[in-house]
């Protein structure tokens, strides 16, 4: 790294018209309404998809829900992965690129979530297309600027997203591409994590077996896809046989990304560090065991629409793998969008502790279901699983919010000293 | 008149940015591509590992902001995000190589 050393001959010269001057500018990047509070209204409509699809889902084991919320209980799904995690990934892709047009995909996923909830429902799966070929652009565009394999399984994702929200837009069931809105998780995930790998010297092999792994992730959301209703018509015996193949065989590789991932990642030896640090890698390890317990079911069970299996396989994966990733992340990612302090702090592992022990317990519950269909016992613990889980997401909603707070008080008092 | 700005104290102030998700400081991962400090201010080069990480913006900012608090009041402050050339390891130093596992060199 070569570096260049001027010598100061005089006074400061009057500064370039790039250049901030001054104390004023210390400390402003925290807490500027600059265009970081833009960002705000796009965010509540993701959170908004939030309550409402968690709302949705306890809705549907009977839990009482006002009726707006329990109205849509159908949404579940579309409403977790399309309105949530697709206005915050598709929002953190466009702050990534700094290109307004990208943020047209927050905002279409965000419209896809309230359409869900009103009586337009019918425009929501478009507004989700919408939004997933604006992230998928935005994805390219990072592609552009920076050449990179990781990019390539980060796009890969995007396109999951579109090909399973077109295919549901022309109206497959939500069972049918659920395969690939996992698969557009998973992959963005994959590929942050291959880039974050690069600190760590590879292991021999390593990296021909990732791409190995996702290669055959893209086969299998490929086959689930190609034998979805839009596509296939008239469902002949084989057709399903197959695509019960397809599910197990993209099962079977995320049972393989899990064991990568805990072989190869990152978290690994941050995980012996401290603080958020810490906290990041104990939010991954946790969260690729349950990859690994999701893929097994799926890879066993089939995803049978309804039954015990498909209800584990789903909630492991997206409440026990991609939740624990948010949680992880959130720290991290949300100062960085909106420019707030979310100093760490211990609270931070209480939400993680309860997410996954309400997730043992549903899947206790659906593992008692397996074996005894009927069983009362079975649905009361699938239940109460369900509540603690949307009280883990409550509560670390509210253990951000309580460091967001704390870190607005350490930036007045800095500011306070500054001025003296 | 002011004293010369010295370049290690720029780099040992950027010390202090760390990247939270790898536990360790922009200057030991190899992010700091370039200081130039002179009279007419101090301007820094550095890089981000993914473009597709919202951080950068932060990052860069954060880096301004204890480059104001450490340096003389009044000192411009420039810090500009740049991709080319791609960050590598190899540009991590002996400390950050050491720390993740990697064989001396």
């Amino acid at each position: 790294v070569g570096t260049e050393v001027k010598t100061a001959a005089e006074t400061a010269a009057p500064p370039a018209r790039t250049l901030q001057r001054g104390p004023a500018a210390a400390g402003a990047a925290a807490a500027s309404p600059g265009p970081a509070w833009r960002r705000v209204p796009l965010l509540v409509l993701g959170f908004a998809a939030l309550v409402a699809g968690t709302g949705a889902g306890l809705a549907r084991l009977a839990w009482p829900m006002p009726a707006p919320v329990a109205g849509a209980a159908a949404w579940h799904g579309p409403l977790m992965i399309c309105g949530f995690f697709g206005v915050v990934i598709s929002l953190e892709r466009a702050v990534a690129i700094g290109r307004r047009w990208a943020y047209a995909g927050p905002l279409l996923a965000g419209l896809g979530g309230v359409a869900a909830l009103q009586s337009g429902a019918a425009a929501a799966p478009w507004l989700h297309l919408g939004a997933g070929a604006m992230l998928l652009a935005a994805s390219l565009h990072v592609l552009g600027r920076q050449r990179e394999a990781f990019h390539v399984v980060i796009a890969l994702g995007a396109a999951s997203w579109v090909a399973g929200t077109a295919l549901w837009a022309l109206g497959a069931a939500v069972h049918e591409v659920v395969g690939a809105w996992l698969a557009f998780l998973v992959l963005t995930i994959a590929g942050e994590r291959l880039e974050l790998s690069r600190f760590m010297p590879p292991a021999r092999g390593a990296r021909r077996l990732f791409n190995a792994i996702i290669a055959a992730v893209v086969v299998a959301t490929a086959a689930t896809l190609l034998l979805a209703r839009p596509v296939s018509p008239v469902p002949p015996p084989e057709a399903t046989w197959a695509a019960s193949v397809a599910v197990r065989g993209l099962g079977a590789a995320l049972v393989a990304l899990a064991a990568w991932l805990l072989a190869n990642d990152l978290a690994r030896r941050t995980v012996r560090q401290a603080g958020l640090t810490r906290f990041v890698a104990v939010c991954l390890l946790s969260g690729y065991g349950w990859l690994a317990v999701g893929g097994a079911v799926m890879a066993v069970d089939g995803l049978a629409p309804g039954g015990a299996g498909y209800d584990a396989a789903l909630h492991a994966l997206l409440l026990g793998f991609v939740f624990a990733m948010v949680f992880g992340h959130a720290p991290i990612i949300f100062p960085a969008v909106l420019r707030l302090k979310l100093p760490y702090h211990g609270v931070f592992y209480a939400p993680l502790a309860l997410l996954h022990a309400s997730l043992a317990l549903r899947l206790a519950g659906d593992a008692l279901r397996a074996a005894e269909p009927a069983s009362a016992a079975a649905f009361g613990l699938v239940r109460a699983g369900a509540l603690a889980s949307a009280l883990a997401l409550a509560a670390f909603v509210l253990v951000m919010a309580s460091a967001a707070w704390r870190g607005r008080r350490r930036v007045h008092a800095a500011r306070a000293l500054e001025t003296g | 008149m002011n004293p010369p700005i010295d370049e290690d104290i720029v780099r040992e102030a950027l010390r202090t940015v760390q990247d939270p998700e790898a536990g360790m400081n922009i200057v030991d991962l190899g992010l700091v591509y370039g200081i130039s400090a002179g009279p007419d201010g101090v301007a820094v080069r550095m890089t981000m590992t993914s473009a597709a990480c919202p951080v950068a913006e932060m990052m860069v900012d954060e880096a301004r902001e204890v480059l104001k608090r450490s340096l003389p009041v009044g000192t411009p402050v420039e810090v500009e995000l740049v991709w080319d050339p791609p960050w590598t390891p190899d540009r991590m130093s002996g400390l950050a190589r050491e720390h993740f596992g990697w064989a001396p060199r």
